[in-house]
């Protein structure tokens, strides 16, 4: 699949996470008080709760629901039901190799083959969902298959989320609110078309 | 459906709550219920009565033929008890996960914080887990946690002794420390209706000693801990409980649930419930 | 000051929320609004005729809408936490209400709501609202109204929040995101259910770093 964007480094802040998803598959990022970014699948190997919902301290993400606490590496380093215990090894959420790059966040879930798409010059904006496939958007545009498409005014780079929706992160060349604007009437379009 | 899932008593309303017939769902199909007390009445979507019984403030029905009268709780029928209906809240999960939930007490210092628990006591100690044979029911005693506001009736912070019970597959009954009548079990339930295999609408019930507290801060004080629970089960994956090891990792303070898992699967009780370890 | 209250109502939390925020002591009434509907019994409705809750009691007055005992309550603070554009939020805050509030009621409380159409005014509310706070952030401002919270902020809060328990994600709203964790952040936050604790904010005893 290679690397996909799934959000602006600005919208990921120090000791936060966030959910993500690629075609289905739900993710954990979150960045660790070092400024380190990780992408985990968004379940913790103890009952299932999303990590995504969990808590940074430090260079650890916690589950929310029973405190379980996970090292850089993803590896279980502490189980609050049991102060004393040295969690077994086997216990680990699931890491994927994520990036950041461009001012945005890069996650690939093969095994990398190479580094996240140079991205034209242009300032990170923001992001937007659409409740329409990744294709449609491509199309809209004018740039069947392409996932990095520059419009002149702006960049958008296309994150498939499921079948019947998608994410765009938003990179301004001029007047950031306008552009912000002009996303928004993008949307607005694709989405109507869709329909 | 197998008669090992429609086998089995389900609450499906609070009988005070009763006013005119309505329709809900039961394991996935739509069921009739009303009437008034000593003669509620509920029928399937063929119009068939199904066998009813009230008891603990609700409506207890069955698509099938139970092998065991309704459960009692002894404790519930003492004098001196408050008998507090909570209303229900629906709530998209598994009927299983919900009462798992109810039985786990490792959440409570990050989910319950500085009421049931606290970031300061988060050591869960050993406990006992039986399966009791004679019942069909699972049980755990001499389970005990530190508890910032244990309950309304609670002056600060007591260690709080627990007993859980699955009285059925979706029937779960918590006896904890009581703190005007030292000796005594307050009694603290959870009915749980399966609407479906993935929602499911939840009766709070007790019968509590405590003489003081306004019945509207005793209903408040368990919908609020249910609602804080509730953002928890809608994002828990996969939707359905997993019965076979692998997916997920119970260690020691998991015993309560770990038990429940393997009681379902014995009993044969799948709904709600996922068998092959994905 | 006695607030008539219910645990899990979003809009008795935004009076609950701005009174810590501000700590002014408020004395609680709890009110078994389900299953009981008491906020409709002969005393409640007596109090307030149109029988809905919170009800805000300060000494001689009875304030019974809840912008106005958010309006209330910051009176005495001089500028802090009002601004020009406060009406205008408060307005929007009461969209949220009907749509996002009224999505959750329904699949909590088994309200009678078109489920559908509510969450899909309830997406169209919090596209507005994350397209307004990218462009606060745009600006360097973090808030809905400037660089620091007021009445608009706390009265868009909780229906925001508790979205989800309505059905409808805060998934993809990265400003809203980062707005939310804000406002959880400021100084005499206090909890509702469905909102849980910021426990990065805390240290525990013991827990390795």
């Amino acid at each position: 699949m290679g690397w996909v964007a799934v959000g602006l480094g600005n919208d990921l802040r120090s000791g936060m996470a966030m959910p993500a998803r690629i075609d289905g598959v739900d993710l954990a990022l979150w960045r660790a008080v070092s400024g380190a970014v990780h992408a985990w699948g968004d379940r913790c190997p103890h009952r299932g709760m999303r990590l995504s919902q969990g808590f940074v301290r430090g260079e650890t993400l916690s589950c929310i629901y029973h405190g379980w606490q996970y090292d850089s590496d993803g590896g279980c380093s502490y189980i609050p039901a049991h102060p004393d215990l040295v969690p077994p090894k086997s216990i680990c959420a699931t890491t994927y190799d994520c990036i950041e790059s461009g001012g945005l966040i890069w996650v690939e879930l093969d095994a990398p083959t190479s580094k996240p798409p140079m991205l034209p010059d242009a300032a990170a904006l923001r992001s937007l969902q659409i409740a329409a496939p990744v294709d449609d958007v491509a199309a809209f545009l004018e740039a069947p298959d392409q996932s990095v498409i520059d419009t002149g005014d702006a960049v958008v780079v296309l994150q498939p989320t499921d079948k019947a929706s998608c994410m765009i992160h938003v990179l301004a060349r001029q007047n950031p609110k306008q552009t912000s604007r002009w996303a928004e009437t993008l949307r607005k379009q694709i989405e109507e078309k869709a329909a | 459906m197998r008669p090992e899932i429609e086998n089995h008593w389900y609450p499906v309303a609070m009988c005070s709550g009763i006013t005119t017939p309505r329709e809900t769902l039961l394991l996935g199909k739509t069921i009739t219920l009303g009437g008034q007390p000593g003669a509620f009445w509920v029928r399937d979507a063929a119009g068939n009565n199904l066998q009813v019984v009230e008891r603990y403030g609700h409506l207890w029905t069955s698509p099938g033929q139970p092998e065991r009268p309704l459960f009692t709780i002894p404790e519930a029928e003492e004098q001196g008890r408050r008998l507090v209906d909570c209303g229900s809240i629906k709530v998209r999960c598994s009927p299983l996960r919900a009462v798992e939930n109810f039985l786990d007490i490792a959440h409570f210092p990050f989910i319950h914080t500085d009421i049931l628990g606290a970031e300061s006591h988060t050591e869960v100690e050993r406990y006992d887990v039986k399966i009791r044979e004679d019942e069909n029911e699972v049980w755990a005693t001499k389970v005990k946690f530190f508890q910032p506001q244990a309950a309304q009736s609670a002056d600060g912070g007591i260690t709080t002794d627990y007993m859980y019970r699955v009285a059925a597959p979706t029937v779960s009954v918590l006896y904890k420390t009581c703190p005007p009548r030292p000796g005594a079990w307050d009694v603290i339930t959870l009915f749980v209706q399966p609407l479906t295999e993935e929602w499911c609408e939840v009766w709070p019930w007790m019968a509590l000693y405590d003489d003081t507290t306004p019945m509207s801060d005793l209903v408040s004080f368990q919908q609020m801990i249910f609602m804080q629970d509730r953002s928890i089960l809608e994002n828990q994956i996969p939707v359905k409980l997993p019965l076979d090891p692998g997916m997920e990792t119970p260690t020691q303070a998991d015993l309560t649930s770990v038990a429940y898992r393997r009681w379902l699967k014995k009993i044969g009780y799948t709904y709600g419930a996922q068998v092959v370890a994905a | 000051m006695i607030l008539y209250d219910y645990i899990l109502s979003a809009s008795c939390y935004k009076v609950r929320l701005m009174a810590a925020l501000l700590s002014r002591p408020l004395q609680l009434k709890a009110v078994n609004f389900h299953p009981l509907k008491e906020h409709k019994s002969p005393e409640m409705l007596a109090l307030n005729p149109a029988g809905t809750l919170p009800i805000l009691v300060d000494g001689p007055l009875v304030l019974t809408d809840t912008a106005q005992m958010l309006r209330h309550l910051v009176s005495s603070q001089a500028a802090d936490w009002q601004s020009d554009q406060d009406a205008q939020w408060l307005a929007f805050a009461q969209t949220l209400n009907d749509t996002l509030g009224a999505a959750r009621l329904h699949d909590i409380l088994s309200y009678d709501v078109d489920i559908e159409q509510a969450r899909k005014d309830g997406v169209k509310q919090l596209r507005t609202l994350e397209e307004h706070l990218s462009e606060q952030r745009i600006d360097g401002l973090g808030f809905l109204t400037g660089d620091r919270p007021t009445v608009a902020d706390i009265a868009c809060f909780p229906n925001t929040a508790l979205a989800p328990d309505g059905g409808i994600s805060l998934d993809p709203y990265p400003s809203i995101r980062l707005w939310l964790r804000d406002i959880r952040a400021l100084p005499g936050f206090i909890e509702m259910p469905g909102i849980h604790r910021l426990h990065e904010l805390a240290t525990p005893p013991g827990a390795s770093l």
